[in-house]
């Protein structure tokens, strides 16, 4: 008896999903009403103010965006369970959340270009002889290396030669220490990044490597006392694609203003000052 | 002490106002979901309790389909399928392909108020077979009407023995307001989690909101307790 009752329940249920189709497929253009989500609780991507406001880089971002492509935008919130279900519903337009492009993701939505990436950057305390480290450029994208990333890369590789270089275990940043130092350098994997950061203030490690997301705060304060940035910033390749703007896999010409507009906010910097307006380093795509 | 006072204060400096007014947002919410429960339970005791095997069968698969599944899943069934059940209708009948919201607020008392009707139910359906049979006889041989039967004999005493279970169903209903966060209703869980993620927080508002949570049982507990010296009041304590 409960057996058959479940049976029909799921069948009852596919017939209502069945029975909607998901929102139909838009013309976008200038002047066309634009509805953006974000979750408004991810400081300081995006959040609320205690006044009841939605602020943070996303939200200027949007702001600026929307003036580029001419359209009247109007930013909306929701609970990030169930904010891509949502944008599939039609309850809005565009999902711009913090919401890093990943395969899965893009098995049921579309991405616009990335608008943001925070870069892995390496660190060494201010006694180390790599403090002062640097190479000519600000920032190593890890596709398409040109022949000024392909010298900052060789030399990270020349700079930690021989030395141990700490990591914590199964992200993105071991990976890249895998791929591109492993023959060069003693990989040191730990399960939490507070006991890399013991083990960098000991002595233990030369180096660790991790997101700047992360070393930026901490950095400012006593826990990060002594610790320096050094090297570029890394994004791409082994650390993923970024963060974009989700859309609709129907809706192409919006998609192509997004990425039209995100192209311009890049190129003439706005997206550089208002990422480090909000978090404090430059974590805008490059 | 001072961070706590600056981020729980009033107005628009500080979350205090947003808090409460979640917590007010819950309390509307699970009292029309739990009001809306206990109507369906009725109807749904009734159902199962009848002499008619066809009702018997609808009250016994509401009872099992809705106590079998998670609450979760009703939600998002009835939020997002009824959404877009009502938009693949107003296309098909009207020809109007726009989006159209069903109310979060609507939705989540709907869905609270299925879940707590099936629990509802069987509480229901234990206080009527609690009366003694020989009273309804009794009723009956003095020559009582279905209707003053029903008044006199099965509703103050069916409403005493409920009594305690529903105020078991109405702590599950409140609690589970906090799912209803997911669909966008600002309550308690959901002022708490915008408030801990935007001053990065969180132990303060989920603390806030745990204590609101116990406000609101607590003082539920009194009201329940109230009704049930009501409900008892012509019964001598052993």
């Amino acid at each position: 008896m409960n057996k058959k009752l479940t049976t029909l329940a799921a069948v009852a249920a596919l017939a209502v999903a069945g029975l909607a189709a998901d929102a139909s497929a838009k013309d976008f253009a200038k002047g066309s009403k634009v509805r953006i989500a974000t979750e408004g609780a991810y400081a300081p991507w995006n959040f609320t103010d205690s006044a009841g406001k939605l602020v943070g880089f996303e939200v200027d971002l949007a702001a600026d965006l929307c003036k580029r492509m001419e359209v009247e935008c109007e930013v909306v919130q929701q609970a990030w369970e169930g904010i891509i279900p949502a944008l599939q519903a039609g309850k809005y337009d565009v999902i711009m959340a913090g919401m890093s492009i990943t395969a899965k993701r893009m098995e049921v939505i579309d991405f616009s270009r990335a608008y943001a990436q925070t870069p892995a950057v390496f660190v060494v305390t201010d006694k180390s002889p790599s403090a002062g480290f640097k190479v000519g450029v600000e920032r190593v994208t890890l596709e398409d290396v040109d022949a000024g990333e392909k010298a900052a890369l060789d030399a990270i590789v020349k700079e930690f030669k021989g030395k141990t270089v700490g990591v914590q275990i199964s992200t993105t940043h071991e990976n890249f220490l895998r791929e591109f130092l492993g023959k060069d350098v003693t990989i040191k994997t730990y399960d939490t990044q507070e006991n890399l950061d013991l083990d960098l203030q000991a002595g233990r490690v030369d180096a660790a490597l991790a997101s700047a997301s992360y070393w930026v705060p901490l950095l400012a304060t006593d826990k990060g006392k002594g610790m320096v940035m050094v090297g570029p910033g890394m994004t791409g390749g082994p650390f993923g694609n970024g963060v974009g703007a989700g859309i609709r896999k129907d809706d192409k010409s919006l998609s192509a203003m997004f990425d039209k507009a995100i192209n311009a906010a890049i190129a003439d910097g706005t997206a550089k000052k208002l990422a480090v307006q909000w978090f404090g380093f430059d974590a805008s795509a490059k | 002490m001072g961070e706590w006072t600056s981020l729980l204060a009033w107005g628009d400096a500080g979350w205090g106002d947003e808090m409460v007014r979640g917590a007010l947002w819950t309390l509307v919410l699970a009292t029309v979901a739990f009001s809306l429960g206990v109507a369906i339970g009725s109807i749904g005791a009734a159902a199962k309790l009848s002499h008619l095997p066809p009702m018997r069968w609808l009250g016994q698969g509401y009872t099992t389909v809705i106590r079998g599944v998670p609450d979760l899943l009703v939600i998002y069934l009835l939020f997002f399928g009824g959404n877009q059940a009502v938009m693949a209708i107003a296309r098909g009948l009207f020809g109007y392909d726009g989006y159209i919201e069903l109310n979060a607020f609507t939705i989540g008392a709907i869905a609270l108020g299925t879940v707590s009707g099936a629990y509802s139910t069987e509480v229901i359906r234990g206080a009527v077979l609690a009366v003694p049979r020989g009273q309804i006889e009794a009723a009956r041989a003095c020559g009582m009407s279905g209707w003053l039967l029903f008044r006199r004999i099965m509703v103050p005493q069916v409403a005493r023995y409920a009594l305690p279970g529903l105020g078991n169903v109405w702590q599950l209903t409140l609690k589970d307001t906090s799912l209803i966060s997911i669909v966008g209703l600002v309550e308690i869980m959901r002022s708490a989690s915008i408030a801990s993620g935007s001053t990065q927080k969180p132990f303060i508002f989920y603390l806030c909101a745990a204590v609101l949570y116990l406000v609101l049982t607590a003082g539920s507990n009194r009201v329940f307790g109230l009704a049930e010296l009501w409900a008892n009041r012509g019964v001598r304590r052993a």
